[in-house]
């Protein structure tokens, strides 16, 4: 009965590329993208700095706004810690409540048929779109951003928690029963950790939504320290440079998040069987 | 019907501008809707600008504060522009071919705060949230030194203020939805709040420099300068008369300002608040050159610029004489 299947040795999908050849091709790409912008904007000068500046005039407005040490200096440091502070907050919010609409929706079939076509409309509107309405609500603050933060990364994790739910293996539902989960055991038992890779798949989807609409809102709602309010001093003081230097930062952190999470639902896929990588 | 209108007589001028290098067709005229940009409203109202430009056709357009007009400055879309000293000055740091070539306006800036907001003095806007026209525009950095004689800091910097971007004209809506508590706006929104029933708390003296401060200059494009020496100089002679009749019939000045602002933002002011608004503000085809030095140190307090640029590279007065 339990004799095991004999185990057999993934075949790697491509010829195992190895990762410090992988690193310095993104090495070189990056050195010559640099390049290029030090070609285009300080070697050749096809463009006033006031349009498109020079990467080491970004370099300086980074410096500055990282480990500058004047009295006005370190303002992108600042605008980091805050703007991650206020994401996060609206994040783990959206997660949690993500989790709870979406085992609603997989548990009752009405909810999933009414608020799950809902949100997926919703879900298709740009986050930009609800910061007015919010500031209505919430006043011209961080509230609103917060609300459009959670809106849109909530709606992800319950449509992809609903969804995982539902494409569970009857086997596994059978085999709890059997083994005696009922009710609220056999969801957080056997259905959710079943569910878990495309719940992970949601929450990163759900990161990426929440960062945008953060940056967003961020935009429209300044006067609290934040990298969409140093966008917006570098856009009205003419500085082209911390504009870049801002965009680089957002695309950076964005990224940076975006491949923990991505690291950590390959991990999962892979022990769940669901991936072959070496 | 009308905007439409300048808009594709301009694009043709833009055409026809590119097609043929020498001779200008059009001249882009920057403005804003406040008190503050007077002369150019009147000069517009008169139709003296146009008159002054002879053939050369006049395209004007107005903003909202200097930061979208820098924009447009720095994408080479203005030719001529009535602009604060803030953006003027931010502008000409960054490199941009600007000549300040002359005063339009001084003080007529006042700071507000709404009826109901309980704030009475400065030092009341602690943990308040106060509206100017743009980030780093004129009335911002305005507001940023005047926190830091009370006292206080925005909360960018660690402070309770919370200083917010609000169109000039849309505090008083801003106001109403207790969006905001207080706002330092050019006038004569300062005015026309004041007879909404808000409380004024800094006049136009208090704000700073016992009110000898510049609020509107008039820049050009250094190139476009350079090629229309003639245009620039008639220019400047229709601005120092538009200047002129401000000061000398102010009464029938505010019904074209009145006229202007109408057609700008839709509101039709009472001419009793715009005559309170225009107690307020003086205006002058001269420029303060240590108040605007002054300024400059001040863009750097607010932490917009790290050195005061050298001025007098790039104001060139004296043509309007």
């Amino acid at each position: 009965m339990s004799v095991p299947a004999p185990r057999t040795d993934p075949v790697p999908v491509s010829p195992r590329a190895p990762r410090w050849r992988v690193l310095s091709w993104q090495l070189l790409g990056l050195l010559l993208l640099l390049g290029v912008w030090h070609l285009v904007t300080a070697v050749l000068k096809l463009y006033p700095p006031y349009v498109f500046p020079s990467p080491a005039q970004v370099w300086t407005e980074i410096s500055y706004g990282l480990w500058g040490t004047g009295p006005q200096d370190g303002k992108l440091l600042s605008a980091i810690v805050g703007s991650l502070r206020r994401v996060l907050t609206g994040y783990a919010i959206a997660v949690a409540l993500g989790v709870l609409v979406g085992l609603l929706m997989g548990a009752w079939r009405p909810l999933r048929a009414t608020l799950g076509a809902y949100l997926t409309g919703i879900q298709s509107v740009p986050s930009i779109a609800f910061v007015p309405f919010a500031i209505l609500f919430f006043g011209l603050n961080e509230r609103a951003v917060l609300f459009v933060v959670i809106l849109e990364g909530f709606i992800p994790v319950a449509l992809a928690v609903s969804g995982a739910l539902l494409n569970v293996p009857p086997a596994l539902r059978v085999a709890g029963r059997t083994l005696g989960a009922r009710g609220l055991s056999l969801t957080t038992g056997v259905l959710l950790p079943a569910a878990l890779p495309n719940v992970l798949t949601g929450l990163r989807t759900a990161w990426s939504f929440a960062w945008r609409a953060l940056v967003g809102g961020e935009l429209l709602i300044s006067g609290v320290a934040s990298i969409g309010e140093q966008l917006e001093v570098g856009r009205a003081t003419a500085n082209v440079a911390l504009v870049l230097a801002s965009i680089l930062i957002i695309g950076l952190i964005g990224g940076v998040f975006d491949a923990g999470l991505r690291a950590l639902e390959g991990r999962v896929r892979r022990d769940y069987g669901l991936e072959v990588t070496p | 019907m009308t905007r439409i209108h300048i808009r594709s007589l301009s694009a043709l001028a833009l055409l026809l501008g590119v097609a043929s290098a020498q001779g200008t067709t059009t001249v882009r005229l920057g403005y804003f809707p406040n008190l503050t940009h007077a002369p150019a409203l009147i000069g517009l109202e008169r139709g003296t600008f146009q008159r002054a430009l002879g053939k050369v056709k006049l395209d004007a357009r107005s903003f909202v504060s200097g930061t979208t007009l820098t924009e447009a400055f720095a994408a080479g879309q203005i030719d001529l522009a009535y602009i604060g000293p803030g953006p003027a000055i931010n502008a000409a740091t960054r490199g941009m071919p600007l000549q300040i070539i002359a005063g339009a306006s001084e003080a007529g800036a006042v700071l507000m705060a709404r009826g109901d907001s309980g704030i009475r003095t400065h030092a009341d806007l602690a943990g308040k949230r106060v509206a100017v026209p743009s980030l780093g525009n004129t009335q911002d950095i305005s507001l940023r030194h005047l926190l830091k004689e009370e006292g206080l800091r925005p909360q960018t910097d660690g402070g309770t203020v919370t200083i917010t971007p609000v169109a000039p004209a849309d505090i008083a809506a801003a106001f109403a939805g207790k969006r905001v508590d207080a706002a330092l706006v050019p006038e004569p929104w300062g005015a026309l709040l004041q007879a909404h029933g808000h409380r004024l708390i800094g006049s136009e003296k208090t704000v700073w420099r016992g009110g000898r401060y510049p609020t509107t200059l008039v820049i050009v494009n250094t190139r476009f300068a350079q090629a229309n020496p003639a245009l620039v100089a008639n220019f400047l002679k229709a601005h120092a008369d538009a200047v002129a009749y401000l000061n000398k019939n102010p009464a029938a000045a505010r019904t074209l300002i009145n006229a202007q602002l109408d057609k700008l933002t839709g509101q039709k002011i009472d001419l009793r608040v715009l005559q309170r608004a225009m107690t307020r503000t003086r205006f002058t085809t001269a420029l303060d050159l240590d108040a605007l030095t002054e300024y400059a140190a001040l863009n750097v307090e607010a932490g917009y610029a790290r050195s005061v640029p050298d001025l007098r590279s790039f104001v060139r007065l004296g043509t309007t004489r």
